[in-house]
């Protein structure tokens, strides 16, 4: 059995989301061969981890795409196509899919499932058919979902979103937190997820 | 001319306005996917209805703030004005956050549905600072004159000014600048009666902000300033030399302060309202 | 008490007399009398003309006023007559005859703030306590509420007064100024349902009126019979955009302007009452949304008829009679008049709220 975790979102209790994430992951090449055929039973989103820098952002964009799927919005095929799609900066769906989703090369991975009705989606139907479909070691997610961004690679995500670091706007920010918090660290990472989340809610408009 | 009488003025009883027209927005209720159940109402504007809630994990508190349909518009233009003041908060906050200036983080948005969540902060006002403040050099435990030796206030001030003032660098105008729209969030996320002075600065309600153009910055930098100034002076008569502290560290903040401070006391002079041909 | 008031700040000269038998019973019209320079189609009013007609019309009036009150000169107070704000031929030419017969009667003047009479008019009227008070004619646009003894302007144009906007958008239309342009805007605008996009701008309290009219330029010239069709503004279901649909557009944008300021306004002094006055306040649709946006808010709209709400020498009277019973008297070297004069410039001494 893979380790899978149930998010409930605020608000959009009665609709479960399951996530489970693996490392050391060899069948990249057959799990994505699978979304390409539209195979039925492998209708998930597969993320590559690395690109992915905390919980929070991915559920942001879990509960928009629960939103566009609410209000008959999706801009993509399904629902999981969506979720793809919406972590990108940008419109372009298929580049969407190339960065985000999972490719030949991608070993740590997070697959999502949403749980829409009719269908009955289980943490332990989830569990079960992840263990006998995704060859990699299963990795338990906590509480805070923190390990869903262990695997981040900052930079490749700065530069996706267009994050400059140690440009002219980041050099002034950091003056101002040198006057305004006092003895506060700044929590860059924070500050870059507050971003990415900002730039997700506002894409498309 | 109709030849008339004396007669007493009649007296005109209030107009009774038509039904609302139909809208697909709840108007006083809450827009989907928001129920009742874990909302508290916290402040019921002109423009928007704000709720507190929690928003992508039980424990991320966070407002919503719901612009409800004006049954008196258009419906078409209804929509099209609510989309657009939504969007431009989102986007002064998302932008404010990039430049690193301390704002709420967007966490969702519906623009046709009419609502966005944005991230709570925590801590306490400004305005609550000054009111502690002001009540104690009324109550005689300090003297107005020791209370600004208080170099912690005075520090306060000094970075009020320059966040300010980075704001407006930015190019960003808050619209509705006032002491209650400053908060003081703590490191520690507690809140004690009194916001903790170190804490860091946030600027909150950027509903009535915009981007600021070359042509406006001035007149809109010094009507944000003139704004505050007022606030603090609704505090208390002592509250004015803490001001001044404010300007002064806006005044050294930023290349385009030195002109927004002159264009301030032409706002101050008219009141910020223009004189008028009849 | 009873008072002569002599408007003539805009394009209407207007002649009233008012008694005030006792401040706990409602002040008595005695007559009201005004009559309207209006424009060839396509031309606003100007100063002179406009005064000339006031010159022409002014003695006529005020004997027929006198003579329809049906009270002697010796019975009349005090004389009240526009100071401000306004054009300032027509303002000149009546404080003239004010000056005049003061003059000639022996009686004190009064110089009347021209908004002050608009809303102490209305107040009486309505009975509207404390209102919120929405001052929209040609001339001007604020959103006014009282604060100790002044009447305190929370928001304004600014540009220009929207009546203005609303004249010269239908003189871009060639609409006929006759009764007046508004009436007639109002009247088209009753068959237009197609909304067209129109410059919406609002800032805080405060509203902007220019961009329209150069919107209104660019629209008049893709409308009518005379437009090449392929050029003509077409709604999504290809129907061709009329004039009705741009008066429709029109008023539902400014209007919605007004409203969102005035509610603001509102909200930001904890009124529930909304009393509309000036000659745009004569307007149905404005009146209907004001009313569902006041309803909203628990409280009510009111708005006085075309009586009161045009220009008139009663409401100068009557707010003249209200100054002079305080002891305030304009004396002869003060006797002027001004194109500017704001509305919060006046000490409000009759009210003590």
């Amino acid at each position: 059995m893979a380790l899978v975790r149930t998010f409930r979102l605020p608000h959009l209790e009665d609709y479960p989301v399951q996530v489970a994430l693996f490392k050391n992951v060899t069948n990249a090449t057959f799990l994505r061969s699978q979304l390409l055929a539209a195979n039925p039973d492998f209708d998930y989103a597969f993320l590559d981890a690395t690109m992915i820098l905390s919980p929070l952002p991915l559920l942001l964009t879990t509960s928009l795409t629960l939103q566009a799927y609410l209000s008959s919005t999706l801009r993509t095929r399904t629902p999981h196509s969506e979720l793809v799609f919406r972590l990108h900066p940008n419109n372009n769906i298929g580049e969407s899919y190339r960065k985000f989703g999972i490719s030949d090369t991608t070993t740590h991975l997070i697959a999502i499932k949403l749980s829409l009705p009719p269908t009955e989606v289980t943490n332990e139907s989830v569990s079960k058919h992840l263990a006998e479909v995704v060859e990699g070691e299963s990795v338990p997610i906590g509480d805070e979902g923190e390990e869903l961004g262990l695997w981040a690679d900052v930079a490749k995500i700065r530069k996706i979103y267009k994050l400059n670091d140690g440009g002219k706007g980041r050099a002034k920010g950091k003056r101002e937190v040198a006057v305004n918090g006092g003895a506060r660290v700044r929590d860059e990472k924070k500050e870059m997820e507050s971003v990415i989340m900002g730039i997700m809610v506002l894409k498309g408009t | 001319m109709a030849h008339s009488v004396a007669e007493p003025v009649p007296t005109i009883a209030p107009l009774s306005p038509p039904s609302p027209p139909p809208t697909d927005r709840p108007l006083h209720t809450l827009p989907a996917p928001f129920t009742t159940s874990n909302l508290q109402l916290l402040a019921q504007g002109a423009e928007a209805l704000v709720y507190k809630t929690t928003f992508l994990t039980p424990n991320t508190p966070c407002v919503v703030k719901y612009r409800p349909p004006k049954p008196y518009r258009h419906p078409i233009l209804d929509k099209r004005l609510t989309k657009a003041r939504l969007l431009a908060e989102a986007r002064v906050l998302v932008r404010a956050g990039r430049e690193g200036v301390s704002v709420p983080r967007v966490l969702g948005a519906d623009w046709e549905g009419g609502w966005l969540v944005l991230s709570w902060v925590g801590g306490g006002s400004v305005r609550q600072v000054l009111d502690g403040w002001a009540e104690r050099v009324k109550r005689g435990e300090q003297k107005a004159e020791q209370a600004l030796m208080d170099g912690e206030i005075l520090d306060l001030m000094r970075r009020i000014g320059r966040c300010v003032g980075r704001l407006h660098d930015i190019g960003i105008s808050h619209g509705d600048l006032t002491t209650s729209n400053i908060m003081l969030q703590s490191p520690s996320q507690e809140s004690g009666p009194q916001p903790p002075l170190g804490g860091e600065i946030t600027l909150i309600d950027f509903g009535l902000a915009s981007h600021i153009t070359p042509n406006s910055a001035d007149e809109e930098g010094a009507v944000d300033l003139y704004v505050l100034e007022r606030a603090f002076a609704a505090t208390h008569p002592a509250a004015e030399p803490l001001f001044q502290e404010v300007l002064k560290a806006y005044s050294e903040s930023w290349k385009g302060a030195k002109s927004v401070m002159k264009r301030l006391e032409d706002v101050r002079l008219r009141g910020r309202k223009r004189s008028m041909l009849g | 008490m009873i008072a002569i008031g002599l408007e003539g700040s805009a394009n209407k000269i207007g002649i009233g007399l008012i008694s005030h038998p006792h401040p706990s019973k409602p002040p008595i019209v005695l007559a009201n009398l005004r009559h309207t320079y209006n424009s060839p189609p396509g031309e606003g009013f100007l100063p002179k003309e406009t005064a000339i007609h006031h010159r022409t019309w002014v003695v006529r009036l005020i004997k027929q006023a006198v003579k329809q009150a049906g009270v002697k000169i010796e019975d009349i107070d005090c004389i009240c007559y526009t100071k401000g704000p306004g054009m300032f031929a027509p303002l000149q030419s009546v404080a003239l005859a004010a000056r005049t017969i003061a003059l000639l009667w022996g009686k004190p003047l009064v110089g009347v703030n021209h908004c002050v009479g608009h809303i102490e008019m209305g107040r009486a009227i309505t009975l509207a306590n404390n209102p919120v008070v929405l001052y929209v004619s040609g001339g001007n646009t604020q959103v006014i509420a009282y604060s100790s003894n002044r009447y305190r302007i929370f928001g304004e144009t600014l540009d220009i007064a929207i009546g203005n906007c609303i004249d010269r958008f239908a003189r871009t239309l060639m609409i006929p100024n006759d009764p007046f342009p508004g009436y007639n805007v109002e009247q088209l605008a009753k068959h237009g349902k197609n909304l067209v996009d129109i410059p919406y701008a609002v800032k805080g309290m405060d509203a902007s009126f220019t961009g329209i009219l150069a919107a209104a330029e660019v629209l008049a010239k893709s409308i009518g019979e005379n437009v090449p069709e392929d050029k003509r503004l077409k709604n999504e279901g290809g129907e061709f955009i009329t004039k009705e649909d741009l008066c429709f557009s029109l008023q539902e944008t400014i209007f919605a302007m007004l409203v969102e300021i005035t509610e603001r306004a509102m909200a930001h002094v904890g009124a529930t009452q909304v009393l509309v006055v000036g000659g745009v306040g004569s307007n149905v649709r404005l009146q209907q949304m004001m009313g569902l946006m006041a309803r909203d808010r628990g409280g009510s709209v009111f708005a006085t008829d075309e009586r009161f709400c045009i220009d008139n020498g009663i409401m100068i009277a009557h707010a003249g009679l209200l100054e002079w019973g305080t002891g305030v008297v304009t004396e002869l070297e003060d006797s002027w008049c001004t194109q500017r004069f704001r509305t919060d410039e006046v000490y409000v001494g009759w009210r003590d709220d």
